[in-house]
């Protein structure tokens, strides 16, 4: 029952905060850190473009999907285009694909947020963990609060907030 | 009982004056002073001249009133005082009309009328707030909370000018809702 | 030591021209002037008739400031005050002359709270709790008051300590603490700049409660983090030799 590590992404797919709170992790270098963030943005973007959708038998206004970011672009992307003649839906009726949420392997399970302004955070954590939703809100709380409310914060730019910091191990370790 | 009413800022510029008469038994708020050609600047030299008993009085007494402070008896003039927190003065002359004996000369003065229609009030007017009233004795009790109750009501709408941010500390009041705010409390306390 | 207070200063700019306009009203019966106030004012007056006037003061006296507005407020504060800066202290005293007059119009806005309110509970602390309140005349009642009721209006609390130098060469020096000043909640100062501390504002405002009261001072913000309390911070008061020295007279004549 732990969290291993949090990766924030920002919209252009750069890295901006990247922390381990679990001792015994493979280091990676912060290159690999990078290439990891930009990669995964990537993925992210394609499995947006390819979430499927299901026809609608009725003819409400169907949800286009978000154009993705050109870098994102690959040939599978290009594939899904809906027919303009028949009406379709993503599975939530309403709300636009997201791309990949969740991604589970016996050792990790990853989770993605991503918020409004297209900012990705991703948690890396034991696999039988449960109410990840609950630490995700916790932790885009704590980022709304002591990133964006800090005068000295750059937009789109890494962050090096120590009451950031404080408050996130704070509230881990108390968790725990 | 006509009074004569200043605001100073804590470096002694004014911000604010007003004279004005008063509204008690049978006043008609309009001010008369014994010496109406002069009465201009003589309130003011008058007033200015009692800053130093406040600043004596004003490191003595924590009060915000301080109650009647000083008097100038040439012009049988009295000064009350009220300090805000902030420094600013409250300063209020005021002035008993003269007694029916003294008339004649009252009568000259108030037909004067050199000063324009506001102090040409008529000469017997001064004999109307007779001894007995409340208002005509400027050391009475009475006068003293009457007078504290027209700072304390001048002091919220000071505060309230001093809370917009438009204003700044030292800044005259030129707002004519104020001005009517002053003039309201002092037809309803003096 | 002994400059004039900032008042004086802001005076200077401030009412250059209504000295002048003073000087001209004593020119004019001051019925006159009454109307012509009244006529001559390009005033607009809202079309509900309520202006500043007719509103109450008590009327948010018990209301409540979203934090986070506040917390964002303060932060674009800090963004306007870091513009063409010349160093930390530079923006130290930026942010202390927004908090300055804030200290002004707050003095009378508590005064009056307290007079009004017929417990008179917000100036119990201080040593004076008769109502109507009484005028600080000498520092340590100027000092609850900061610490007790002035930091209840703002922060809703009392501050954590009030301490007196203990060195004798600095006898006008006085410390205020707070353990988690509510203006640095959610900031952190880049390491380049571990000096600063944009509770300076809060200084100001101090400041400005000192200076309206007639006790010159200058209010220092500095860091003093322990284990427990990372953002404590220590205000510094620095009185100013005149009042040192008229402390001293009231003390020989008794005053309280």
């Amino acid at each position: 029952m732990s969290v291993f590590s949090l990766i924030i992404i920002n919209k252009a797919g750069g890295l901006v905060y990247q922390r381990e709170f679990q001792p015994g992790l493979r280091k990676l270098s912060t290159n690999d850190y990078l290439v990891l963030a930009g990669t995964f943005h990537g993925v992210h973007a394609i499995t947006r473009s390819i979430t499927p959708k299901l026809p609608l038998p009725v003819t409400a206004p169907a949800t286009t999907p978000t154009t993705s970011t050109p870098n994102a672009v690959s040939p599978s992307a290009t594939s899904t285009p809906a027919p303009s003649t028949v009406t379709h839906s993503f599975p939530n009726p309403g709300i636009p694909a997201t791309g990949l949420e969740t991604m589970e392997t016996d050792k990790f399970r990853l989770t993605c947020f991503q918020t409004l302004t297209g900012t990705k955070f991703l948690l890396f954590t034991d696999p039988t963990m449960t109410n990840i939703d609950v630490i995700m809100k916790k932790i885009y709380e704590l980022y709304a609060d002591f990133v964006m409310k800090n005068p000295f914060y750059q937009l789109e730019m890494p962050v090096r907030c120590e009451s950031f910091d404080r408050n996130l191990t704070g509230w881990l370790r108390g968790r725990a | 009982m006509s009074y004569y009413f200043t605001i100073l800022s804590p470096t002694d510029v004014p911000l604010f004056n007003i004279a004005f008469g008063t509204s008690k038994s049978g006043g008609d708020g309009i001010a008369r002073f014994r010496f109406p050609d002069t009465a201009q600047y003589m309130n003011q030299f008058i007033i200015h001249s009692s800053l130093d008993v406040v600043e004596e009085a004003q490191w003595m007494n924590g009060n915000m009133y301080l109650k009647h402070i000083d008097t100038y008896p040439p012009a049988s003039a009295y000064i009350s005082a009220f300090l805000t927190p902030s420094g600013a003065r409250f300063l209020l002359l005021h002035q008993p009309p003269q007694l029916p004996t003294n008339n004649v000369s009252s009568a000259t003065a108030g037909s004067g009328s050199i000063l324009g229609s506001s102090f040409s009030g008529s000469g017997g007017s001064s004999s109307r707030a007779s001894a007995s009233s409340v208002a005509a004795n400027p050391t009475s009790p009475q006068t003293e909370e009457a007078v504290r109750q027209f700072m304390t009501e001048v002091y919220e709408n000071y505060v309230k000018t001093v809370m917009s941010p438009f204003y700044r500390q030292g800044m005259e009041i030129k707002s004519s809702v104020f001005r009517g705010k002053v003039t309201a409390a002092g037809r309803k306390w003096l | 030591m002994t400059q004039p207070a900032r008042h004086a200063a802001m005076l200077s700019i401030s009412n250059s021209g209504s000295n002048l306009a003073a000087a001209a009203e004593k020119q004019q019966p001051a019925q006159h002037l009454h109307t012509q106030s009244q006529s001559s004012q390009g005033l607009r007056v809202p079309s509900n008739r309520k202006t500043i006037y007719d509103r109450h003061l008590n009327r948010s006296r018990n209301a409540e400031l979203s934090r986070a507005s506040f917390a964002f407020l303060f932060a674009e504060m800090v963004t306007y005050a870091q513009r063409r800066v010349t160093g930390i202290q530079d923006l130290e005293k930026r942010l202390n002359e927004q908090g300055y007059p804030l200290g002004l119009r707050l003095l009378d806005l508590l005064f009056y709270r307290t007079m009004s309110s017929s417990t008179s509970s917000s100036l119990s602390s201080s040593s004076t709790s008769a109502s109507p309140p009484n005028r600080p005349l000498r520092i340590l009642p100027l000092l609850h008051l900061i610490h007790g009721p002035l930091w209840r209006l703002l922060f809703n609390r009392p501050a954590d300590a009030l301490e007196h130098s203990v060195s004798p060469e600095t006898p006008n020096e006085y410390m205020i603490t707070d353990n988690d000043p509510l203006v640095n909640t959610y900031i952190s100062v880049p390491k380049e700049m571990s000096m600063l501390n944009c509770a300076a504002f809060v200084a100001g405002i101090i400041e400005g409660v000192c200076d309206g009261c007639g006790f010159e001072a200058k209010v220092t913000a500095h860091n003093q983090p322990t284990e427990m309390w990372p953002g404590r911070t220590i205000f510094l008061l620095r009185f100013g030799e005149s009042v040192m020295e008229r402390e001293k007279v009231l003390e020989r004549a008794g005053v309280k």
